[in-house]
């Protein structure tokens, strides 16, 4: 075919690009992972913080109910959580294997992928839910301190934002991080069909 | 390696980037390379999944909205003929694209089947079809 013998020389054509710099490609990965390793820093930094400011309160603050100090640990596990599992945790259980063949790589990025969508749904759940249920019970010590007035108004303004919360935020949260994961879903098994395409 | 990344996103500083990053894996995994299969296909593969790892990337910046001007400047003086086959060939489905990409750059079919992981059948077949595609596609370009 003489079509055939047409393509392989245009293609052979195609100037290549240089070989790369070893060296430099390799500090440029180094960098990376240096990067890397800063965010890692930072995030403990922030925990640190939280936790501190949490043991402050727990000391300082006159915790004389249980259900304070249980709100009090509910909000650092939320956030501790949030964070460990959305900037350590996660990039671990999603690193891909470039050594297997395309099929077997599509359908690895495609579990990874939902894997993905469903920690994500999971994790913000129980943020929301461990960091709504902790400001609710730290709250009540201080609620039934008040007048009925005020401890009125009090409660209805804190579950009027952990509503808003829990109906707002929660759901558009879930879906900002879900919608390009679907798309991409629904693309890697568009390609993984056409290596089953009627042959 | 380049004209296989070339090949499946028709943008020299993209394939660049993805022949880079596929040295870097080749780089880091080698000491765990083990000869189970031939060092070609191994290489192969990974550069193959480096490109359909793209899909993430083309998720977050659709190719149709990058500016025209960028991809003509990046063009190094090309043949009409050469770019007209790139062009055509980035057009294909994603795995047809490194099929070929392959077969062009001499890989045996047999090998072929090993990266994509198909049968060697499947992939003779495809060959076939893709190269009838693109033979239509020349000749209408022609006349």
């Amino acid at each position: 075919m003489s079509t055939n013998i047409d393509l392989k020389n245009l293609w052979n054509k195609q100037a290549t690009s240089d070989m790369p710099d070893i060296k430099e490609l390799l500090t440029k990965a180094d960098n990376l992972k240096k990067r890397a390793r800063h965010k890692l820093i930072g995030l403990n930094l922030v925990l640190l913080a939280t936790t501190a400011i949490m043991i402050y309160m727990w000391f300082n603050i006159d915790n004389e109910l249980l259900t304070t100090k249980i709100g009090l640990v509910l909000i650092v596990v939320a956030i501790v959580s949030f964070l460990a599992v959305s900037n350590q945790i996660m990039p671990i259980l999603f690193r891909s294997d470039f050594e297997g063949s395309s099929q077997e790589y599509l359908d690895q990025l495609i579990r990874i992928k939902r894997k993905e969508d469903f920690l994500n749904k999971v994790m913000i759940n129980i943020y929301f839910t461990l960091l709504s249920a902790g400001l609710g019970l730290y709250m009540l010590q201080f609620i039934a301190r008040m007048s009925t007035v005020w401890a009125v108004t009090y409660v209805v303004l804190t579950f009027g934002w952990i509503g808003f919360f829990w109906f707002y935020f929660r759901p558009r949260s879930v879906k900002k991080k879900q919608k390009p994961l679907i798309e991409m879903i629904a693309k890697l098994e568009e390609v993984n069909r056409q290596l089953g395409d009627g042959d | 390696m380049f004209r296989i990344c070339m090949g499946y996103v028709n943008d020299h500083d993209w394939a660049k980037d993805i022949a880079q990053e596929t040295f870097v894996t080749i780089w880091q995994q080698l000491p765990k390379f083990r000869n189970e299969s031939a060092i070609g296909t191994w290489i192969f593969r990974i550069a193959s999944n480096h490109c359909l790892r793209q899909i993430e990337r083309q998720n977050k910046m659709p190719r149709s909205e990058m500016p025209e001007q960028l991809e003509d400047h990046i063009e190094p003086n090309r043949e009409p003929q050469v770019q007209f086959l790139y062009k055509c060939i980035a057009e294909l489905p994603e795995t047809d694209r490194l099929i070929i990409s392959l077969e062009l750059e001499d890989v045996k079919q047999a090998e072929i089947a090993k990266i994509v992981g198909l049968t060697e059948t499947n992939i003779r077949v495809k060959v076939h079809r893709i190269k009838e595609r693109l033979a239509k596609k020349f000749e209408n370009y022609e006349h």
